[in-house]
């Protein structure tokens, strides 16, 4: 299952230990500097970087890394194919006009445009990656009361962090279920079905609703969630390399800013 | 039988749910005080409604209940200290545990009532230690077996330090073995003062367990007694839709055949097997003569990697684990043991067959091995001799009794 699996990862991944403020700092610096580079070395770069950290020092199986990175790289594709089929400018290698209010050109700016997106799409994701395949929400949650977020968002945050692989469970129960039973087996069956679904999901998550509210009267409740508990301390050396890694990268984006394809 | 003050007390209760049945019919009974109590029905019985009631989880529409003789009231502030006293343990424990990480789950309690940081951190560092999940605490309750989760959900309530405990169907999502080590982990508590209140259909699981057992059906007691009582009539037990357990049932074919004289119903294997021995001394010649051996050591006076040389010094043809701190060492050592549940009277059946066991446990239960062969030898005159290891690698010879 998917979203137990992403979880799973980033319960059991080799940068587990790490300081989620370290990583945090890191994955968002990364996702800065994609973003603000002018030139498309620095994201490429970052892309990379983060991308072999992952694979060697996380140990994220690296078929499965892939497979995450397709969903992005498809819509990326394709959203870099009209820029540069639209953005024009700079030499022109390329012209058709196939009526007189539509034209299509490649020009040098186009690819230029389209590379750098591309580019950015490609370290932005791996930037993002880098914090949810080493970062589990439960760090998260930690780092967001630190950073003073009202409690009542937090605790909102967790409640429905913990319903969702229960809720999620229900769903794979009941389709299963009306698998078994040829749900799904046309168009029309099929939208009878996840109505079905939709009906039965909501009926069990307002029981789960009341069986929470239960447990909770169980054990005393009077409008405190539990606490948190500390996460690991930064150390200094992990401090160093994240922020020696986000100086090259800052140094290598003032370096090649004016670099580009063609 | 020394006779405690009564901890919980229903009486004439009534139950109705707002659009249905009514679930419990003018109930009255009374738990008293370090007792093990099963309310033993078939579904629909009323035992969760019942057990709701015993901590101001549901309201009866008339009649009482007592917590410390003295009736439970349903404002704020009585319900939060009634819920503290009175731990409830549910049936499912996905619906239990609401926190995204076992250590806030179990904190959940503590925090609630106030503890400081310190007393919480220590609340649930010793909950958890006492059901065998230490190093636990940041992971998530979805990652978790179903017996881990089982274990969570009461380290939860343990947090809280009730002096009730009550377990709405405790095994009912378990396996086997995972059922086993509940039930053990339930003696454990019991032998540390707990009250403990369990519901269940399962005949086979309460029968041996249980110091009274309460018979429901349809929201009403129908038989209420030491379980070799409620258990005892084949007729009553069939009306409540359950079965009579095993043991019983074979003892009983016995005494329908003359076979069996003894004024005491077995509860366990242990107690069979004696009988059976009481009919094998009076027809067949020949008399076990226990030439096996009971060893019990202590798991805190083991040093790292002894209990292999043990086993190996010893002869020890079998290995028996008792409590949590017990089990995990084992664990480490990577050593499965043979017996974890009902551990004394296994070793005791293999000791009279001659072989030699050694019981891993810790603290107390040390004694309590000893006294239970020793109250053995006395009851069936056969003898078996055990002893406790003192040092490891140099089993100290003498006998572990006074």
């Amino acid at each position: 299952m998917y979203y137990e699996l992403l979880e799973n990862i980033a319960q059991q991944n080799a940068l587990r230990e790490l300081n989620p403020y370290v990583k945090l700092m890191v994955g968002l610096g990364a996702i800065i500097l994609a973003l603000i580079s002018s030139s498309f070395v620095t994201p490429l770069f970052l892309a990379g970087t983060l991308s072999i950290t992952l694979l060697l020092i996380a140990r994220i199986d690296a078929r499965l890394y892939l497979h995450l990175l397709k969903a992005p790289l498809v819509f990326a594709i394709v959203s870099v194919a009209a820029i540069i089929l639209i953005t024009g400018g700079g030499e022109v290698f390329w012209r058709w006009q196939p009526a007189s209010f539509l034209s299509f050109s490649v020009t040098s700016h186009s690819i230029n445009e389209g590379l750098l997106v591309f580019c950015r799409v490609l370290g932005g994701m791996s930037a993002l990656f880098f914090i949810s395949l080493t970062t589990p929400m439960t760090e998260l949650f930690i780092v967001m009361r630190q950073s003073r977020i009202p409690p009542v968002i937090i605790d909102l945050a967790m409640f429905i962090y913990r319903s969702i692989f229960l809720l999620m469970d229900q769903v794979d129960q009941i389709r299963n279920a009306q698998l078994m039973r040829l749900g799904y087996s046309s168009p029309g069956e099929a939208i009878r079905s996840f109505g079905n679904l939709c009906g039965s999901v909501f009926i069990a998550s307002w029981d789960a609703g009341e069986d929470l509210i239960r447990a909770m009267d169980a054990r005393c409740y009077d409008g405190r969630f539990a606490m948190l508990d500390q996460c690991c301390p930064p150390d200094g050396k992990t401090l160093c390399i994240a922020v020696t890694y986000l100086a090259c990268s800052a140094v290598l984006l003032i370096m090649t800013s004016s670099i580009t394809l063609v | 039988m020394c006779v405690s003050r009564i901890i919980l007390e229903a009486r004439d209760v009534r139950y109705r749910y707002p659009h249905g049945v009514e679930a419990v019919k003018k109930v009255s009974f009374h738990i008293r005080r370090g007792e093990k109590v099963a309310l033993v029905g078939p579904n629909g019985a009323g035992k969760s409604t019942l057990l709701l009631m015993l901590n101001g989880m549901l309201r009866p529409d008339s009649g009482n209940i007592l917590f410390d003789n003295t009736p439970i009231s349903y404002d704020r502030n009585s319900l939060r200290e009634i819920r503290r006293r009175v731990g409830f343990v549910f049936q499912n424990p996905d619906r239990q545990i609401i926190a995204p990480t076992v250590y806030q789950d179990v904190a959940f309690g503590p925090v609630n009532l106030g503890y400081t940081e310190e007393e919480i951190k220590q609340a649930v560092a010793s909950a958890l230690r006492y059901v065998g999940l230490e190093g636990f605490e940041r992971r998530p309750p979805h990652q978790l077996s179903g017996g881990e989760k089982k274990r969570v959900a009461i380290a939860g309530v343990l947090a809280m330090d009730p002096d009730v405990l009550v377990f709405d169907e405790p095994t009912s999502v378990l396996d086997p073995a995972g059922s086993e080590d509940i039930m053990e982990l339930l003696e454990e508590l019991h032998q540390n003062g707990k009250t403990i209140i369990i519901s269940t259909h399962d005949v086979e699981l309460a029968y041996p367990w249980a110091d009274r057992v309460i018979l429901l059906r349809n929201g009403e007691i129908l038989q209420e007694g030491i379980p070799e009582v409620a258990f005892g009539d084949p007729g009553l037990v069939r009306k409540a839709h359950l079965s009579v357990p095993i043991l019983l049932e074979l003892y009983l074919e016995l005494v329908m055949r003359g076979l069996a004289r003894q004024a005491k119903k077995p509860k366990t294997v242990l107690d069979m097997i004696n009988i059976i021995e009481g009919i094998r001394k009076g027809s067949m010649t020949g008399k076990t003569d226990g030439c096996g051996m009971i060893r019990v050591a202590d798991v805190d006076m083991l040093a790292h990697g002894t209990i292999t040389e043990i086993i190996a010094d010893l002869g020890i043809t079998g290995v028996g684990v008792m409590g949590s701190r017990a089990k995990e060492h084992l664990q480490k050592e990577g050593i499965y043991p043979d017996y974890t549940y009902a551990v004394i009277d296994r070793s005791i059946l293999r000791g009279m067959i001659g072989e030699s066991i050694l019981i891993i446990t810790s603290g107390g239960m040390v004694g309590k091995v000893i006294e239970r062969v020793l109250e053995f030898e006395q009851e069936t005159g056969i003898r078996l001799p055990a002893e406790i290891i003192r040092a490891p690698c140099s089993p100290d010879r003498s006998k572990g009794d006074p």
